[in-house]
């Protein structure tokens, strides 16, 4: 299949500096990748790279054709203090579609109401961004790259700052995108937990470490993976098909049925 | 004769500063809005402090070699490629070891030592300087009048054909990177149009009104509490209310024409908060 973004062999950082080397990673169309790893591990360096904002220190970017990319950042990296509403703030992912010179058009208007209608914010449209609040704030954002009509959604710890019900209803609202439009979805989390009951193919990132792996589920997610990437123990269970991540004790000693691999081993 | 019917009759002495201040007073009043929105408030000192060096380099040159120009026109063109050179430096600064804002403080530091330096080595032509550096709205030149108007219309033609992406990329550049609108393009032609923009103003109203303008208009329309296209639209009105108001209040008081500028500018930022108080 002809991935809709990759990155072969890269090295990747900034200017001549490599955080992170030999990284291959491909987004095929429909995939939900969750890139996973400690705060400062590379991970927003990693998404920049894929979508082409920062160059590679070595290797190559590949992408066989244009395709339309949403993309959520970090909040706090968006300034409030412009006096834009909701609907502007979300009219703004229409922008690559909008020509120079030109006003939106009633499809513009169309796709920023439906983006807000989705994310569940439409009631909100008139109001300034910065009154908003943070979970407020998170799904503007969001319906500003489901404006797009992305191809590709990248979202950048889309989580961050929520309260365990936003959290949840955002992943929720991504799962359901990606599974009605067959969007492809790149989310980078430092909370594994996060992301783990989403994600098809998951990637570790941690510079310090030098760690970089990418794999399925099956194959990448295990207690031994997860200690060695956080420096400390942590137990990987599976309980009727969700996913659990605990710090601390063995799956033994708290009681839980470790995953087992293809042998029969504990994971 | 009344004051003000003299004031009329002397048409042929303020129409061509007055209709300059009123250009200039416009178009740095919604340029502000980005300016104050970027945080970049003293770039813009610095871009006034850098035109004035192309102004002393371009008089320290003919003076060296002897050549008598008295032309405007070559004045402004080294100022503005001064100013357009520092705003595409300055604009496009994001330093990882020193916050960007040093990096304007030493372009101004700079450029205000150079200036003092090469004006002292000038000796005939140092009265072209003063207007420049502390304000001379009371005589502007056609040719300066002109490259204004010419500065302005360009300006305005980029801002309202490409408006939306200066916007993007000045409240989410990643994204818009991320999304296919190239903040290093967009970012350049801002800061462009801002280069342009102040030596032509600074050369008609001088380098303090400039800088307020730049400031002051934009405050008072985000104390407002708008939104942002009538933010644009409200900072550019204050600029030429301010502006011209300005220029005919000095005429009357016969006080010096660009304080008089500013200290009109300044009056609107309590009005504007006490009417956006009641605003979200």
């Amino acid at each position: 299949m002809t991935p809709l973004v990759a990155l072969e062999d890269a090295a990747i950082g900034y200017g001549r500096r490599a955080l992170l080397t030999g990284v291959s990673v491909a987004v095929q169309p429909g995939d939900f990748l969750a890139v996973v790893g400690p705060n400062g591990g590379g991970k927003t360096t990693l998404v920049r790279t894929l979508l082409g904002v920062l160059p590679p220190v070595t290797g190559r970017r590949v992408q066989p054709r244009p395709i339309s990319v949403g993309y959520v950042p970090q909040r706090d990296q968006v300034e409030a203090r412009w006096p834009l509403t909701a609907a502007e703030v979300t009219m703004l992912g229409r922008t690559p579609r909008i020509g120079p010179g030109r006003r939106p058009s009633k499809a513009d208007h169309a796709a920023v109401a439906a983006a807000l209608d989705r994310v569940g914010i439409a009631s909100l449209a008139e109001k300034p961004f910065r009154t908003l609040s943070g979970g407020q704030r998170q799904r503007t954002l969001l319906a500003r790259a489901l404006a797009a009509e992305p191809e590709l959604l990248v979202l950048d710890e889309p989580a961050n700052g929520l309260d365990p019900s936003a959290e949840l209803a955002t992943l929720d609202v991504l799962a359901e995108l990606h599974g009605a439009g067959g969007i492809a979805v790149v989310m980078v989390s430092h909370r594994i937990e996060a992301v783990l009951n989403y994600a098809r193919t998951i990637a570790f990132a941690d510079w310090e470490q030098g760690i970089w792996t990418v794999g399925g589920l099956g194959e990448a997610v295990s207690s031994g993976a997860l200690s060695k990437l956080y420096g400390r123990p942590v137990t990987v269970r599976e309980d009727g098909g969700r996913w659990f991540v605990h710090p601390g004790p063995t799956p033994m000693q708290n009681g839980f049925r470790a995953p087992r691999d293809a042998e029969g081993g504990e994971r | 004769m009344s004051a003000w019917q003299t004031f009329l009759e002397a048409r042929e002495i303020w129409q061509e500063p007055l209709l300059a201040a009123a250009i200039a007073g416009a178009l740095c009043g919604f340029l502000g809005v980005y300016v104050v929105l970027r945080r970049t408030v003293f770039v813009s000192a610095a871009l006034t402090q850098l035109s004035t060096l192309g102004l002393v380099a371009a008089l320290v040159v003919q003076e060296a070699a002897g050549v008598e120009v008295e032309s405007a026109a070559v004045q402004l063109a080294v100022a503005t490629l001064f100013s357009v050179a520092g705003a595409l430096v300055l604009g496009g600064l994001a330093g990882r070891r020193l916050p960007s804002e040093a990096g304007v403080g030493y372009a101004y530091v700079t450029a205000g030592g150079l200036v003092v330096l090469g004006s002292a080595r000038l000796v005939h032509a140092a009265h072209d300087l003063g207007g420049m550096v502390f304000g001379n709205a009371v005589a502007v030149s056609g040719t300066e009048l002109a490259a204004l108007a010419v500065v302005g219309a360009l300006c305005a033609v980029a801002h309202l054909v490409f408006g939306r992406r200066l916007v993007f990329v000045s409240f989410d550049a990643d994204t818009a990177a991320a999304m296919g609108v190239p903040p290093a393009r967009w970012d350049g032609m801002l800061f462009f149009t801002l280069g342009l923009a102040i030596p032509a103003s600074a050369r008609a109203l001088g380098a303090l009104p400039v800088f307020a303008f730049l400031t002051v208009p934009a405050a008072s329309s985000l104390l407002a509490g708008l939104g942002l296209g009538a933010s644009f639209t409200l900072a550019a009105a204050l600029g030429f209310v301010a502006a011209t108001g300005g220029y005919v209040l000095s005429w009357f008081a016969q006080s010096p024409t660009g304080a008089t500028m500013v200290a009109l500018a300044a009056l609107s930022v309590p009005l504007a908060w006490l009417a956006g108080r009641r605003r979200p």
